[in-house]
């Protein structure tokens, strides 16, 4: 009885310095400060004022509340712009995990890209992605870590789990350093080529197939001008035709009768087999 | 001799999961496919939160116990396959625990040797800790917990059942076979418990005769009678405290992200999308509705009749039991992954010595069944995730057939097992064993 109480008492003090470092972990928890990101996500702003993506309150909000000063700073100062010259739109791939591909040709003026590259200026893609994909924000991660891009975050639903009609929408902005894409360009031209990985949701019930079609990007060129955030919105005039357009395989729901029924009539077939071998066993 | 073929066998296991672990390393740094697990940056990326003082569950989708966080916090300062290396020395520990419990039960060196190289030598083991998936972790600990059963050291075999519920639920299943196996007419005052010997389940005819028979019925009788005793409520009494202390002090760091990551998930996980479960395809089928109360029940049912039928049967062969018991509880339960197939795995050098089936033609009929099935699952699978064909119905049937392939490996081993309980009954007069009539 006393060695029994003996190995008690040793089994729960090891547990109890166990515990005593656990917390010590888990109390730094609650010390610690919150670093936060540094607020330049222009997606970012519009999720802090509105809890999901609605198409017309977003493009209110690119409107009126993104600071669009970089257009008259440019136009005052240098009386030139950079223009948006095409767009090329891809989805590609096969199943459930496909890249979205862009490629973007600005028309930059010969004496901009110095002051660009000064002022840390920045293409920013922002995609609204429509509902039925999602993007996985530690495979962008893994990306910008590979210098793919300059920066990507991701707002909106970041369940990676969940089918299309329990999930809101994503979107995706990504920040691509003019600095960096410079050695591509030739002549006033800058093109910025990028893949965003995308996977499917599971869809709701249809006949075979759901379509997803995308939207064209949003496109920003964003400065730092004394010390404030500047950006200028790059209007999409001509866009090549592209097959933007993803099939994503669905459920069937004259199918759901018939799997339910004989999903439980198996499982109640094969559990009496197991049943019956295992009562038949002779010890 | 023998003793020294066993540490080469080791030696060389672990010398060839550290070259694993390095090609593994290669593999994610120059080719699109990783090597490495998804669930190891899973992993890896709630430690480094962990280290910064955050929480864990701030990365999406972690849905373990914040211990398994804690141990790879080294990840971050020492280098990022510290994980995989202590999972895989998990992994060579589950083999030495194997040889272990094989060698208290008496079985021959070579018998032994054999049975431990199908833990060892498995492709689907030896990749799934090198790849840093944690299950090997959680093997070894249900291992160690029936050394310690064994041994008649109750009280850590209570500690690291609580903890191993903890960590991974499922190991709850296993409850009730370990309360049946604690029956006091196996145990003496200041005496551990007698284990059979390997050698005397061979000859059926001896172990009739060398104690009593008990009746199935009496053996209820005789359960129910002695029910609450010193050894059954210690081990409730201390594997619960152990459990509800683990995850209260977890609850009080972490909160409600805490228990529905880790616990309320894997309890109400209902995934539509695909996997080997029968199920899959009838959730997502209706998951736009909710499920009753009713159908929960129903789907639970054959579950619950199989595990109680198999405990009923076979909890005194307590390593036959977990197998069978865990095998089974994968076949039914509503979400498969091939993670979950390492649960059972573990457990089947423990049954190997006791099995009549002959490698030609059985045993090769249940293994070719088993990968067959999966094979065949995982081509519609592939189908359907990376060729975007709508499959769902052939996906579904091959599942269906997974299922019964299960079925057909569970009835062969059942029928070609050597019942061998773990204990031997004590004598008559310093025992309250049933007499036959």
């Amino acid at each position: 009885m006393e060695v029994l109480l003996f190995k008690v008492q040793i089994y729960y003090s090891t547990l109890r310095i166990a515990l005593i470092f656990l917390l010590s972990i888990g109390y730094s928890a609650h010390a610690s400060s919150n670093t936060g990101y540094v607020d330049n996500y222009i997606a970012k702003s519009y999720f802090n004022r509105y809890d999901s993506l609605v198409d017309q309150e977003f493009d209110y909000f690119v409107a009126n509340e993104i600071p669009l000063g970089l257009f008259k700073v440019l136009k005052d100062k240098y009386h030139v712009l950079p223009t948006l010259s095409g767009l090329h739109r891809n989805v590609a791939g096969e199943g459930s995990h496909r890249h979205l591909s862009s490629s973007i040709r600005f028309k930059l003026p010969h004496e901009l890209k110095p002051e660009l590259i000064a002022h840390s200026c920045e293409v920013i893609i922002i995609e609204r992605l429509p509902s039925g994909v999602f993007a996985d924000p530690f495979e962008l991660q893994h990306l910008v870590q590979r210098d793919v891009f300059t920066d990507v975050a991701v707002f909106g639903d970041k369940n990676l789990e969940l089918p299309s009609f329990r999930s809101n929408r994503t979107v995706v902005e990504i920040h691509m350093s003019i600095a960096s894409k410079m050695f591509s360009s030739h002549e006033d031209d800058l093109v910025v080529n990028l893949g965003v990985p995308l996977h499917a949701r599971y869809p709701a019930l249809g006949l075979g197939f759901s379509r997803v079609q995308f939207r064209q990007p949003d496109l920003f060129m964003c400065c730092n001008i004394e010390e404030n955030r500047s950006c200028v919105s790059m209007a999409i005039v001509d866009s090549e035709a592209s097959s933007d357009v993803w099939e994503i395989p669905c459920g069937i729901k004259e199918h759901a009768r018939i799997v339910s029924v004989v999903t439980f009539a198996f499982a109640v077939i094969t559990a009496l087999l197991l049943v019956s071998a295992s009562a038949t066993y002779s010890i | 001799m023998p003793e020294m073929r066993f540490r080469s066998l080791l030696i060389f296991s672990a010398l060839f999961r550290v070259f694993l672990i390095l090609y593994g390393e290669w593999q994610d740094a120059h080719m699109e496919v990783r090597y490495t697990d998804v669930d190891y940056f899973v992993f890896s990326d709630a430690a480094t939160l962990m280290a910064g003082g955050k929480s864990p569950y701030d990365r999406l989708t972690y849905r373990y116990s914040p211990l398994i966080a804690f141990l790879l916090i080294p990840n971050s300062f020492l280098h990022r396959s510290w994980g995989k290396f202590l999972f895989s020395a998990s992994d060579l520990l589950v083999g030495l625990l194997i040889h272990r419990i094989l060698k208290l039960r008496g079985v021959p060196e070579k018998l032994c040797t054999y049975s431990t190289m199908l833990w060892l030598f498995n492709p689907f083991t030896f990749t799934i800790g090198t790849r840093g998936n944690c299950e090997p972790i959680v093997c070894s600990m249900i291992l160690w917990i029936l050394i310690c059963l064994m041994n008649d050291h109750i009280l850590q075999a209570a500690f690291w059942y609580g903890l191993v519920v903890h960590l991974r639920i499922y190991p709850i299943i296993y409850a009730l076979p370990i309360i049946i196996l604690l029956d006091p007419l196996y145990f003496q005052p200041g005496k551990k418990p007698t284990l059979v010997n390997w050698s005397s389940s061979t000859s059926k005819s001896s172990w009739e005769t060398s104690y009593t028979k008990i009746t199935g019925l009496q053996y209820i009788c005789n359960f129910f009678s002695s029910l609450i005793t010193w050894r059954r409520v210690m081990f409730g009494f201390v594997s619960g405290s152990t459990f509800l202390m683990l995850t209260g002090l977890c609850f009080h760091l972490y909160g409600w992200e805490f228990l529905n990551g880790a616990l309320l998930y894997h309890l109400t996980r209902t995934d539509p999308r695909h996997n080997f479960s029968i199920y899959f395809y009838h959730i997502y089928l209706h998951y736009e509705d909710e499920f009753s109360i009713v159908e929960k029940l129903v789907s639970f049912l054959p579950q619950f009749i199989v595990q109680l039928v198999l405990i009923s049967r076979f909890a005194l062969d307590l390593p036959f039991c977990l197998f069978l018991q865990t095998l089974a509880f994968v076949a039914f339960n509503k979400v498969i992954t091939a993670q979950y197939f390492v649960w059972f795995l573990c457990l089947l050098p423990l049954i190997f010595p006791w099995s009549n089936m002959k490698l030609k033609w059985k045993g090769v009929a249940c293994i070719s069944v088993w990968i067959g099935a999966q094979t065949h699952w995982l081509m519609w699978g592939y189908l359907l995730e990376f060729r975007g064909k709508n499959v769902f119905l052939q996906l579904w049937l091959a599942s269906l057939l997974f299922l019964a392939a299960n079925t057909f490996v569970i009835i062969n081993v059942i029928r070609s097992h050597v019942y061998c309980p773990l204990f031997r009954p004590l004598q008559s007069n310093s025992s309250k064993s049933v007499k036959d009539d």
